[in-house]
């Protein structure tokens, strides 16, 4: 599924990338809340569906930072995924996200369009007593888009 | 075998209770900045009333603070700080006329000048506290015992680096020589040797540092050495580290308190190190290493010690290490495998999902550059269970380095590198090699 922004929305920042993201899950049936803060960072957007939890990192380019920003959500999330701002992913970097289980999310640098380029697989590695801990702190932050 | 004297710095008010943790008498001495002397003289007096009655403890006068660019001592409307002003005017001459209008140089401190300033600092450091303490609420119930003097009283010092070293090293052994004259029967000196760790790297400008030091008739020194990180740093910074400290020790005849050191640092005063410093000093909350010149502090983060790593990691690394290890499979497991200590073991407290109240946190909005984000803050409790479970394994470090032989020390580097390797990497572990390698080639 793909969502079409207007030709104006260019992505000029990261938080265009949230935005976007944040829009596209939401349409998706998704409730997002962004700025979640877990284990002494912040992950750019948590969108939960039923009771699955995933965990999103929006850059505009510097993936590899992403990446390792996502390995503290493995104690929490179900899902995790890695928002950027491209058109057509390189190959390393689809590599990476197969090789972590993470997914990729892709916003268009132009139009803004958001298309899954890679879907996130089950996380096994999550510690009940940290998702416990998470899931306290999640019901004092509001949906962006009720 | 010798033990090696366990100090820590005197930070906050809020820390005094931790100079009994955990247990009274755990620490042979504390150090407090001159200038925390100079804020809160009443405080302090009855801290080392109420906590340290008969302990040592040393005054460092600061006297460095004045030599740095002003921009640095003083506060957002370009005043010196209230604390440091105090102080300047305890010193009088040169420091009272320039601190917070231009650095201090040693043209400045002819011999009449610095003669002036070590009577002035070292009358400081042994009057200073001495009339607050005759005037405390404690002093009656003390006695005779109501006024302590200082351990030692250190001379006035100055930061020491390759490209100043001819200029300050001279004023430095000067000081301590007037100190000497200066000081009273039974009185004790102490120099104060802060250097940047590329004095600490060349053998020659260490050499040179260490002969004007041991030349000046000193007691002992307090050895600092700018940001000198005992988990990232190289083996010439380390084997320099240990060679300044053991030519300093002169064989023993000397004490050697490194103000800032970790357990690469305790090692070196032990049997691994051939007793390289007499004792070593943290701070309650850590301050394993400083820089001279004090940078911002950033956005507090809960840490776990991680014993065997003999590191202070963020909780989330921590986590992730001990759960791929199964080490968080059960109270008992935590126990025998990360740390058995009183504070873990209240902790968690037979349920090992306890572990994340280490790392319990309180999210505020902070505004920042680009808009208001919400950051998390460790909460009191879960610092107070970080920094006690830190104090309890920097207790049994200082225990057994002195207790310990020197091959069963560096056998337990070698086996917490290998049995930490997979889950924190070779750059994780690294160190503990290094610190092997170090005394081994000793």
């Amino acid at each position: 599924m793909t969502t079409k922004r207007r030709p104006e929305d260019e992505i000029g920042c990261e938080n265009d990338v949230v935005r976007a993201v944040t829009q596209f899950l939401s349409d998706s049936g998704y409730r997002v809340r962004v700025e979640v803060p877990n284990m002494g960072q912040s992950a750019d957007l948590v969108a939960t569906r039923g009771r699955w939890v995933t965990f999103i990192e929006a850059k505009m380019k510097d993936w590899r930072r992403a990446l390792d920003q996502c390995r503290a959500h493995e104690h929490v999330a179900d899902y995790i995924c890695l928002a950027l701002r491209c058109d057509s992913p390189s190959d390393t970097l689809l590599q990476a996200v197969r090789d972590s289980g993470y997914g990729l999310i892709g916003v268009s640098p132009g139009a803004g369009d958001v298309r899954w380029h890679h879907p996130p697989v089950l996380n096994r590695r999550v510690w009940p007593p940290q998702r416990r801990t998470l899931s306290g702190n999640l019901r004092e932050i509001r949906h962006v888009v009720d | 075998m010798s033990s090696i004297e366990h100090w820590m710095q005197f930070g906050t008010f809020a820390q005094k209770d931790f100079f009994e943790y955990p247990a009274v008498g755990t620490y042979d001495g504390v150090l407090i900045n001159a200038n925390m002397v100079a804020y809160a003289p009443g405080g302090i007096a009855a801290f080392l009333q109420e906590k340290r009655a008969g302990g040592k403890y040393i005054i460092d006068p600061l006297t460095h603070a004045f030599q740095h660019d002003p921009a640095l001592i003083s506060d957002g409307e370009g005043k010196v700080k209230s604390s440091l002003r105090q102080l300047a005017d305890h010193y009088g001459g040169s420091i009272a006329e320039i601190a917070g209008k231009r650095p201090l140089r040693p043209k400045d401190l002819n011999d009449a000048a610095l003669d002036a300033l070590v009577k002035s600092c070292l009358a400081y450091q042994r009057e200073h506290l001495r009339e607050h303490m005759t005037e405390s609420n404690a002093a009656k119930y003390l006695g005779d015992g109501a006024t302590q003097p200082p351990y030692a009283l250190v001379a006035p010092y100055f930061y020491i680096t390759e490209s100043t070293l001819t200029e300050w090293l001279a004023v430095c052994a000067e000081a301590i020589r007037h100190a000497r004259s200066a000081a009273q029967d039974g009185e004790k000196v102490f120099g104060s040797v802060v250097v940047s760790q590329g004095i600490v790297t060349d053998p020659d400008d260490r050499a040179r540092v260490i002969e004007a030091f041991t030349g000046s008739e000193a007691d002992g020194f307090l050895l600092s050495v700018d940001n000198l990180d005992e988990i990232s740093a190289g083996k010439m910074e380390l084997k320099g580290l240990v060679a300044l400290a053991a030519g300093l020790r002169s064989g023993g005849q000397r004490e050697v308190i490194n103000v800032h050191g970790g357990y690469f640092s305790i090692l070196a005063a032990g049997s691994a190190g051939g007793n390289a410093m007499s004792g070593v000093a943290h701070g309650p909350e850590f301050g394993e290493f400083r820089s001279v010149v004090p940078v911002g502090g950033g956005i507090p983060i809960a840490r776990y010690y991680v014993p065997g790593l003999h590191a202070r990691i963020r909780y989330r690394d921590a986590l992730r290490m001990f759960n791929q290890k199964g080490w968080l499979s059960s109270a008992d497991e935590f126990h025998s495998s990360v740390c058995g200590c009183p504070e873990c073991r209240r902790v968690l407290d037979g349920d090992p999902g306890r572990f994340t109240l280490f790392g319990e946190g309180n999210a505020k909005s902070v505004r920042r550059r680009h808009g208001i984000v919400r950051i998390e803050f460790p909460t009191r409790d879960a610092t107070l269970a970080c920094l006690k479970h830190y104090l309890e394994r920097k207790k049994k470090e200082y225990e057994a380095a002195s207790s310990a032989p020197r091959e069963k020390l560096l056998k337990e580097l070698g086996e917490g590198a290998d049995k930490f390797e997979d889950v924190a990497g070779l750059d994780g572990v690294a160190h503990l090699r290094l610190w092997a390698r170090v005394f081994e080639s000793q």
